[in-house]
């Protein structure tokens, strides 16, 4: 059974009294209400103690009661679902959450590592730089893995994300970063003006501060306010409010990021939802209403738990009836802080007293004081005793030099609000020094964007409201939208008066970043040092780097910097704002882009067929191919290939060749565009004939290769090579619109209307005539090499045919709509059963194509020429060429260039692999000597050995040459002999026959 | 000899399931595939732009779109895939390339797209809820009204989108026409994208 | 960032490929190896405004010329290649 909530006040709140929900904390049980978060829960049943800090594992409580929470970080759920640092400030009850604190062991109370306090000394700013340097192979094998054991956050969960996560466009005229009254206000202007609105909330409930601090607006209670102005919005077609939804970024041209953390607060999601979606949002207008953020007191043990920001108190015993302490002492510099006072007597708790910095306190909060029966001490807190259990003693200075200590179980602490000025800064802005709050504001903020309310720096709930409402009809209004927006709602503004304090001097640390353990005295001695630039600060110290971002601490830190540089806070300035506001997993950002759908997939015509032969596929780019059709008995794809490579040099085979880029190039220029983007010739081939054909970059080197057919007089067939399918339609209409635009050629790719596949081996055309319409004439003289054309098929359907060859052997390229290509791979097997028709995958094409000495992709590297490819005489010197000038540059014709050549292992029993470095026989290998490198191998059935393609120095002057090949990642070394790249048929009889 | 038959087979054949898919309840999208249908991509010549659009308008009663528009006729549908091209979507042989000669005749480039892309109608009251998942243009009402259409992508797969007529029941229908070899893929992530909103999937043979 | 197609309106970056500098322009045939060698490999590193190709593959498939702030990220135009869509030029 769960314990008590000893902290629980009896009445009021907005949790759901009528909703019990049990959770664990450290394997302890306790009990909540609905619309608790986990910290108000655990304040509820007393718990004080959350966690252990990052470097020195020091006691900490719970600081704040939002997103800016540096201390109360744990692991949320277990499993697969675990995630670590998760702020137990933002982390909603649900029945049955489990959740543990982080940097402890072996428990939270006994924690080993606290003797990290001990050597405190030594582990100050820079610890890390300076300790750490020598030797340097200690880094990695000593040093970093136990740093890493000692100081870290929580652990990941170490498997694979369960939930799905997906994103998600919105557009809208003005998107509203937060529903205060600022934000709120504007939503109410914009949407009554007939914008498109998107309000986006980090909270799970609407209303920000007014959820906290209540108020009156416009006569009514801030409650009631509320959920009529909720009505309102909710009524309204366009206009959309989010809860959960933290708008973390801002990017250009107007587009936002958001996440939504759609199903986080429920153990895991329903069936079918996602746990979080990320949000790009295209906003015409924004209005940044993200409020302030307060901000703490530099002094000696700020850190106890029990130590709370001010406003978060009033947060816990207002919103959630929880009271983070029974005897509670106020340390504030300025009027607001006195507001908590207010709180915790109306829902009688006792004060224990109130330390306040500045000079005077007025008459109002005197006569609090007297009839609360507190003292009001003017000055500053010194020192925190208690540790672990919490606060005990507040020791305190007074103005004058005396001494006190007060007694309380909790102390409230309001140093000032800071702006949040993140969003309005994202694009390298700076934000300005306002001196009357002590603050940092934003001066100016990306186009289309502006701050109202709190997060302009104006914190009354009237100046709230009415700039609020101002920025919503104003954003409206840019986006063209005019309708009646009516009134601003109307309240009173708080008095707010401060005196700045950053830093009380006394014994003991006295922490600026919590989360990072960063004290005055490390920015002290950052100083000392020289690094006082705010990055130099940053880096050195890690001051606002961990998971919080320095949301409290950053500006204390530049104040504490400023103060010993004797700069003002503006001059020693802030450093620079990124996106995201908050932590965003990773996961949101993949969203469905994970595993299986990591990216779109490309599937061939005769997928589908392939896989019920029971094919191996291999990525190749989008695609999945067909690599390899494994029968049973085979011990291994060699065995399988080798079969599929016999079987086309001695019968006939079938591979699915869809995957090759098709381009129509159209119109009464096609051949003389191609002639400008070919080496060679294409205006002169003749229609019903098909080219290889060779691109070279600007720059002279080799593009891409591939068979152009005519088709028509003003219609060409162009293909690609698989992999720069994409790549060649973009420059070919490159050429099209911006080099060449008086060419009248039209363009458009085919790609996915033609199933291809090559049918090759001696009885290709014995298959063919099965299946071609015996009226069609498949002779050597009725369709020669390279022949191309439309024939007719039995039952009636038309494909385009090409006499073209990758194999070597006799072979065509048959062409069918794609929505055939199943109905062809079957027919083909039909057709081919009396000849042993075998369907073969791309690493039979593979191998085919090395003992043919033809070149792909590892040949075409981006660093060839065509002449290294052995092809420079494709190149036509009557016309000019994309590549032509560059590539008869001295440095790219010259003779000692690396070019492909045959390889033969020396002992025929070697097995070859590409990457091997060509050495000069007998040489040691090194950099002096490498003179190329292996490119493609494969084992060739035909020689029955291992064969590659290399690319070596003079390669093609010496062949016959026994030169030496250096593998060192593999550590192999052995002899080759340098041959000519065809290894089979050098006639090209077969391919002619 | 052998008996060869020659099936059309849809890219979406192994992969539609016709019924239900995901979340229970009302469905909130319609997938519908429609698999039989003629297209042609057709791109004017340097310079004959308005020519082109003389013969459009002399064969099918109504100016090709010269903007990101789909113009309905009484047996095609005319729906622009970029700068003085579009394609011309019909059924039965009527608009198909073999027919298509006139326009040809020197002022456009011609090319059978017929088997190159799937047809997808999506429909249903989330259906923009799921679309926005996919793609990034803005489909509300007053952006992407009736015969809005767009070259753009989804889930970074090359589409073009068109609003088609509202349904009966006042419905928007949103046309997918993409590539034939990214259907299955793309297929998935709209079954992905919507699954949380419940999915009734179909196919048709014809275009409607 | 956000890209105004001439052709299709406002669309988001990743429908777009951007290629470089649109400020050289291809020499003549017979313009000599010092030219082409300008064109192919000098080019200025604008901190500022500078003219752009950006494709729209994932759209129109036309090619644009971007003028763009490279400091801030600003567009200012966008104008179509010479030769998208079928715009006649020369004789």
């Amino acid at each position: 059974m769960a314990g008590a909530q000893t902290n629980r006040l009896g009445n009021g709140g907005l949790i759901d009294r009528s909703e019990p929900l049990n959770f664990r904390f450290d394997g302890k049980t306790f009990s909540g209400f609905q619309g608790d978060t986990l910290a108000s829960a655990l304040i509820a049943n007393g718990v004080k103690l959350v966690g252990r800090s990052f470097k020195y594992h020091r006691p900490r409580g719970i600081l704040t009661a939002g997103s800016e929470e540096p201390n109360a970080l744990v692991e949320l759920r277990t499993g697969a679902r675990r995630e670590p640092n998760t702020k137990a400030t933002t982390a909603e009850l649900y029945e049955g959450l489990e959740a543990a604190s982080q940097n402890r062991w072996p428990s939270l109370r006994f924690d080993v590592m606290s003797v990290n306090q001990l050597f405190a000394p030594i582990f100050v700013a820079g610890f890390y730089y300076k300790t750490f340097m020598w030797p340097a192979k200690f880094w990695e094998a000593i040093y970093e893995p136990a740093i890493r054991r000692a100081a870290g956050l929580g652990r990941a969960a170490g498997v694979a994300d369960p939930d799905h996560y997906d994103k998600a466009w919105a557009h809208c005229d003005v998107l509203i970063a937060g529903s205060g009254p600022a934000g709120l206000a504007a939503a109410l202007a914009a949407g009554r003006s007939g914008a498109r609105v998107i309000l986006c909330e980090e909270d799970f409930a609407f209303g920000g501060r007014l959820l906290s601090d209540g108020g009156t607006i416009d006569g009514l209670p801030a409650a009631e306010w509320l959920s009529r102005t909720l009505a309102e919005l909710a009524a309204m077609p366009d206009v959309r409010i989010m809860t959960r939804t933290t708008l973390f970024g801002v990017y250009d041209g107007g587009t936002y990021g958001a996440l939504e953390r759609v199903n986080d607060h429920l153990p895991s999601p329903p069936e079918h939802q996602v746990r979080q979606r990320m949000w790009r949002i295209v906003a015409k207008r924004c209005v940044v209403a993200a409020g302030a953020l307060e901000r703490p007191i530099v002094f000696a043990g700020n850190d106890t738990p029990g130590v709370t920001m001010a406003s978060a108190m009033r947060t816990y015993v207002g919103r959630y009836a929880a009271a983070p302490a029974k005897r509670i002492a106020l340390f504030t510099n300025n009027e607001d802080g006195w507001r908590t006072v207010e709180t915790a007597l109306g829902a009688g708790l006792q004060i224990a007293a109130v330390i306040d910095a500045r000079p005077d306190v007025s008459p109002a909060h005197r006569s609090l004081a007297s009839k609360g029966g507190f003292p009001v001490l003017h000055g500053s807190v010194t020192g925190v005793d208690g540790g672990k259990d919490g606060v005990k003693k507040i020791a305190v200075s007074l103005t004058g030099g005396a001494r006190a200590e007060v007694e309380a179980d909790g102390l409230a602490v309001s140093g000032g609000w800071n702006p949040a000025v993140g969003l309005t800064s994202y694009h390298r802005g700076r934000p300005k020094w306002r001196d009357d709050i002590a603050a940092f504001v934003p001066d100016g903020a990306p186009p289309g964007m502006v701050a109202a309310g709190a997060a302009n720096g104006d914190f009354g709930l009237g100046i709230c409201l009415a700039q609020g409402f101002a920025a919503g009809a104003a954003a409206a209004h840019h986006a063209g939208h005019n309708g009646k927006a009516g009134t601003a709602p109307v309240a009173d503004d708080e008095a707010f008066s401060l005196t700045p304090l950053w830093h009380v001097t006394g014994k003991g640390k006295a922490f600026v970043d919590y989360q990072h353990d960063v004290t005055a005295s490390d920015i002290e001695l950052a100083q000392r040092e020289g690094f006082e630039s705010v990055e130099h600060l940053k880096r050195y110290t890690t001051l606002g780097m961990a998971t919080d971002q320095g949301k409290t601490s950053n500006v204390a830190g530049l104040a504490i910097m400023a103060a010993v540089t004797g700069k003002s806070i503006p001059e020693t300035g802030t450093t620079i704002y990124r996106p995201p506001y908050v932590p965003v997993a990773i996961g949101a950002f993949a969203g469905h882009h994970r595993d299986e759908t990591f990216h779109a997939t490309r599937l061939t015509p005769s997928h589908h067929w392939a896989a019920e032969q029971g094919a191996v596929f291999v990525d190749t780019g989008l695609w999945k191919r067909a690599q390899w059709y494994p029968r049973a008995g085979e011990k291994d794809w060699l065995e399988s290939v080798t079969r599929e490579v016999k079987a086309v040099r001695s019968g006939v085979g079938f591979c699915d060749v869809s995957t090759l880029g098709k381009i129509d190039v159209l119109g009464p220029d096609a051949g003389a565009f191609l002639d400008r983007v070919y080496i060679n010739t294409f205006s002169n081939l003749a229609v019903g004939k098909a080219r290889y054909g060779l691109m070279l970059r600007e720059d002279g080197i080799v593009y891409d290769d591939g068979t152009t057919s005519r088709l028509a007089e003003d219609h060409y067939f162009l293909t690609t090579t698989t992999a720069k399918a994409g790549l060649v339609m973009q420059h070919l209409e490159f050429c099209r619109q911006v080099l060449f635009p008086e060419l009248d050629v039209q363009l458009t790719s085919v790609s996915d209307q033609w199933a291809q596949f090559s049918i090759a081996g001696p009885k290709t055309r014995d298959l063919l005539k099965e299946i071609v319409d015996p009226t069609e004439d498949l002779s050597n003289e009725g369709f020669p090499f390279m022949g191309a054309r439309e024939v007719a098929l039995r039952g009636g359907i038309k494909a385009r045919l090409f006499r073209i060859s990758f194999s070597g052997e006799m072979a065509f390229e048959i062409s069918v709509p794609a929505r055939y290509g199943e109905a062809m791979a079957r027919n083909l097997m039909l057709a081919g059963k009396p000849f042993g028709v075998t369907p073969y995958g791309t690493e039979a094409l593979g191998v085919m194509r090395i003992e043919k000495g033809h070149i792909a992709g590892p040949e075409l590297s981006g660093t060839t020429t065509a002449a290294d490819l052995g092809l420079g005489k494709m190149m036509s010197t009557k016309k000019d060429f994309i590549g032509r000038v560059m590539a008869g540059r001295e440095a790219l014709a010259a003779p000692d260039r690396q070019v492909v050549v045959g390889i033969k292992p020396t002992d025929r029993a070697r097995r070859l692999r590409s990457g091997a470095h060509i050495i000069p026989k007998g040489q040691t290998p090194g950099p002096g000597n490498d003179q190329g490198y292996v490119t493609s191998v494969c084992f060739s059935p035909t020689s029955d050995q291992w064969i590659g393609l290399a690319l070596v120095e003079r390669g093609r002057e010496r062949i016959g040459e026994i030169v030496h090949a250096h593998d060192p990642i593999r550590g192999e070394d052995y002899d080759v002999e340098l041959c000519n790249p065809v290894f089979y048929d050098p006639d090209g009889g077969r391919q002619r026959g | 000899m052998a008996e060869f038959s020659w099936d059309v087979r849809s890219p979406l054949d192994r992969v539609l399931a016709v019924g239900r898919y995901g979340a229970h309840g009302d469905a909130g999208v319609t997938l519908t595939e429609i698999r039989n249908f003629d297209l042609v991509q057709v791109m004017a010549r340097r310079g004959k732009t308005a020519e082109l659009a003389k013969a459009a308008k002399v064969r099918f009663g109504v100016a090709a779109p010269e903007t990101p528009k789909a113009v309905g006729t009484a047996d095609a549908t005319l729906i622009w895939s970029g700068p003085d091209q579009f394609f011309i979507l019909s059924k039965g042989r009527k608009h198909a390339m073999a027919a298509l000669a006139p326009l040809r005749a020197g002022s456009a480039s011609l090319s059978d797209q017929s088997h190159a892309r799937v047809l997808i109608a999506v429909s249903g009251a989330k259906a923009r809820a799921m679309l926005a998942k996919m793609s990034s243009i803005d489909l509300h009402p007053s952006v992407f009204a009736v015969g809005a259409a767009a070259a753009t992508s989804m889930d970074h797969t090359s589409v073009t989108l068109w609003r088609g007529n509202d349904q009966a029941d006042g419905q928007a229908v949103f046309n997918v026409l993409v590539f034939a070899t990214f259907a299955e893929s793309l297929w998935h992530t709209m079954l992905d994208s919507a699954a949380e909103y419940g999915v009734v999937v179909g196919h048709s043979e014809d275009l409607a | 960032m956000r890209i105004v197609c001439p052709f299709c309106g406002e669309r988001e970056l990743g429908e777009f490929t951007y290629l470089g500098d649109a400020k050289p322009v291809r020499p003549a045939a017979d313009a000599g190896e010092e030219a082409v060698y300008d064109y192919v490999y000098l080019r200025d590193n604008v901190a500022g405004v500078m003219s752009e190709n950006w494709y729209h593959g994932g759209g129109c498939r036309a090619w644009l010329k971007v003028t763009r702030n490279t400091l801030t990220h600003e567009i200012s135009a966008v104008e179509p290649a010479a030769g998208a869509g079928a715009a006649k030029v020369g004789a």
